[in-house]
């Protein structure tokens, strides 16, 4: 459960997040869908607690995340925006050495590692070094080292991005999965059909701030548009329609 | 705490095995360790066979039909052989065909025979210090020889040679062997504290800079430790490969007379198992400030390659020291031991010379070296808080 409140932040004179509330509940895919420099990143950054806000409030499960960084970090798996991975390393070893700075150790992490080898389908590149693995590969392996220890609340930054069909629908799979395990799912996409097609409720931003929020068809139904495409550029305000008096 | 530590320790292990995976951060760090060594034996042989070339010398001789005395003296000498002068002496020195050449002018024996000075002309290149020892050989030959006959007129004239010398020039050298070798062997400090650097660069600041990069630190910080693990972890794990590097290069050196004919050259050199100690004494709290050093400065660069451009230059300094050593005399003075780097310097020469520094400069050293240390990690922890270094605004 993640709750935002608020939460302002400035880089210089540009206001990149101006007061952004939203919710995101156990249980259910959360979308944070926007253009390309709406704030969603930075937002983001925030919730896992390597930026600072300038105001407002983050409760991770009623952690506060900006006063309890690391508490609210151990509650959080968190696939951020252009992860890189080290290439001298196997994928087996990404996954324990995240495991092992969370706290989890021997035996225990043993079976979590396999778990996640196994989970995502990953087995038989376990113990390659990642440097030459491909983009579907490298981004299963900081999805794992993510959920290693088994995190009640998922953050994923365009996890997507850049995949080619099979590896999206393996994460989309996992997704959820995560979702009917219980997890809470934060999803960032600037893909309209990717989140109607994965997400059970929306926050769409544009500019930083929050423009509309609800289901899919909640979205389609107040914007009255027949497809969310539609109802995504009129809400972004990307281009000035009808809506305009 | 115990958390804190555990995660530090994880983080160590983590950049220990991933640097022991470079290849090529492995291959110069054995350079490192070889290239001192290796530099010091082949300068050391140069010493050797200039020494043999002062002892065996083939001198021209240009206007030998002048003095034939002369000549005849310099042939019964040991170790000289006498040739053929060349056309034009000073060409021939100038352009390096001879080291020296003596060359006895024409009106030689008429001025000898009435007694008064006759020349002798020694062409030589002073700026040349290979050819250094065998013109002093010579010049202390023709020396030996003009005191000789000298002594001789003065006799046939009745005069003690005695009242020719009011001054008995007696010199006392008070440096022992040990000392001299430390001087000639002056440049192993410099080896070792350059091998404390170069240890710990690449864990400095492929952990650091190349983190960033690859964009591995910002999924790295989203883990529940305090910033503080970060920092001490990537420094801690460069300190211990440039302590690591120190040893092999130091063991490297204790080596050095079993390849190289130091007992023959006069020059008694050993790195004992107490002067081993007493260099890791010396060198490994040093290597923590170095790679805090090398990590701070890596953190703060703005990407791999200005990282790498700046330990260009930081790499000087733990030379300058040596350099400095080879052109002024560093007496140890106190305040020395204070300055990281410089300290070590003068505490390994004092080692090696047979000059034990007391037991306290060790202790400054170790001290100052350690407290700087603490003071670039608690930087590089506030750097590793800043959202501009993280994300590299």
């Amino acid at each position: 459960m993640i709750r935002v409140a608020d939460l302002q932040k400035r880089f210089g004179a540009v206001t990149a997040v101006d007061g952004v509330s939203f919710e995101a509940r156990d249980g259910a895919i959360t979308g944070l869908l926007g253009p390309n420099g709406a704030g969603k990143t930075t937002t983001l950054r925030m919730l896992y607690a390597v930026m600072k806000p300038d105001a407002g409030r983050i409760a991770v499960d009623d952690v506060d995340a900006v006063r309890a960084p690391q508490e609210a970090q151990a509650r959080l798996g968190v696939l951020p925006d252009g992860f890189g991975l080290y290439p001298r390393l196997t994928a087996r070893e990404h996954i324990q050495y995240f495991g092992e700075l969370q706290g989890i150790a021997g035996a225990a992490l043993h079976r979590r590692t396999a778990e996640l080898l196994r989970l995502l389908d990953m087995t038989a590149i376990a113990d390659r070094r990642t440097g030459g693995f491909s983009h579907g590969e490298r981004t299963k392996v900081a999805l794992a080292r993510a959920l290693v220890h088994d995190p009640r609340n998922v953050l994923l930054d365009e996890p997507t991005n850049g995949l080619d069909v099979m590896s999206t629908r393996a994460v989309r799979l996992i997704v959820r999965r995560l979702r009917d395990a219980g997890h809470c799912v934060l999803f960032s996409s600037h893909v309209m059909q990717e989140v109607s097609a994965l997400c059970d409720s929306i926050v769409v931003i544009a500019a930083g701030r929050v423009v509309a929020l609800g289901t899919p068809d909640e979205l389609r139904a107040r914007t009255g548009h027949g497809s969310l495409e539609d109802a995504f550029v009129a809400l972004t305000g990307l281009e000035r329609t009808t809506d305009e008096e | 705490m115990a958390r804190t530590v555990r995660q530090v320790i994880v983080v160590v292990r983590k950049e220990l095995r991933d640097s022991l995976r470079d290849g090529r951060a492995l291959f110069s760090i054995a350079f490192t360790v070889v290239i001192g060594p290796v530099l010091i034996g082949f300068m050391m042989n140069r010493v050797a066979d200039r020494q043999r070339e002062a002892e065996e010398v083939r001198l021209p001789v240009v206007g030998q039909e002048h003095a034939p005395a002369l000549v005849q003296w310099l042939r019964q000498q040991s170790g000289i052989e006498i040739a053929s002068g060349p056309v034009d002496a000073e060409q021939a020195v100038r352009e390096r065909t001879e080291d020296v050449v003596v060359v006895i002018v024409p009106e030689f024996a008429d001025r000898f025979r009435v007694s008064r000075p006759a020349t002798v002309k020694l062409v030589a290149d002073s700026s040349r210090a290979a050819a250094r020892p065998k013109v002093e050989r010579v010049r202390r030959l023709l020396q030996r020889y003009s005191a000789e006959i000298g002594s001789l007129r003065l006799i046939a004239r009745g005069v003690s040679p005695q009242a020719m010398t009011p001054l008995q020039l007696e010199e006392v050298e008070v440096s022992t062997a040990q000392q001299r070798a430390a001087q000639v062997l002056n440049f192993i400090p410099m080896f070792i504290i350059l091998a404390a650097f170069v240890g710990g660069l690449q864990i400095a600041t492929d952990s650091t800079a190349g983190e960033r990069e690859r964009g591995s630190l910002e999924p790295l910080l989203v883990n529940p430790a305090p910033r503080a693990v970060f920092a001490v972890g990537k420094c801690l794990a460069a300190a211990l490969m440039a302590m690591v590097t120190v040893a092999l290069s130091t063991a490297l050196c204790a080596n050095i007379p079993r390849f190289l004919p130091l007992e023959d050259m006069g020059i008694r050199f050993r790195i004992a198992p107490a002067q081993f100690g007493a260099i890791m004494a010396g060198v490994l709290p040093m290597c923590l400030f170095s790679a805090s050093l090398q990590a701070c400065i890596a953190t703060m660069a703005r990407s791999f390659k200005e990282a790498q451009s700046y330990m260009g230059v930081l790499i000087l300094l733990p030379m300058l020291p040596g350099m400095m050593s080879s052109v002024y005399t560093l007496s140890d003075a106190p305040w020395m031991y204070a300055v990281p780097m410089l300290g070590q310097h003068v505490l390994l020469a004092g080692v090696m010379g047979g000059r034990w520094p007391p037991a306290a400069a060790f202790v400054v050293a170790a001290l100052v070296s350690l407290f700087a240390a603490a003071l670039l990690i608690r930087l590089t922890t506030g750097l590793f808080r800043s959202e501009r270094i993280i994300f590299g605004r």
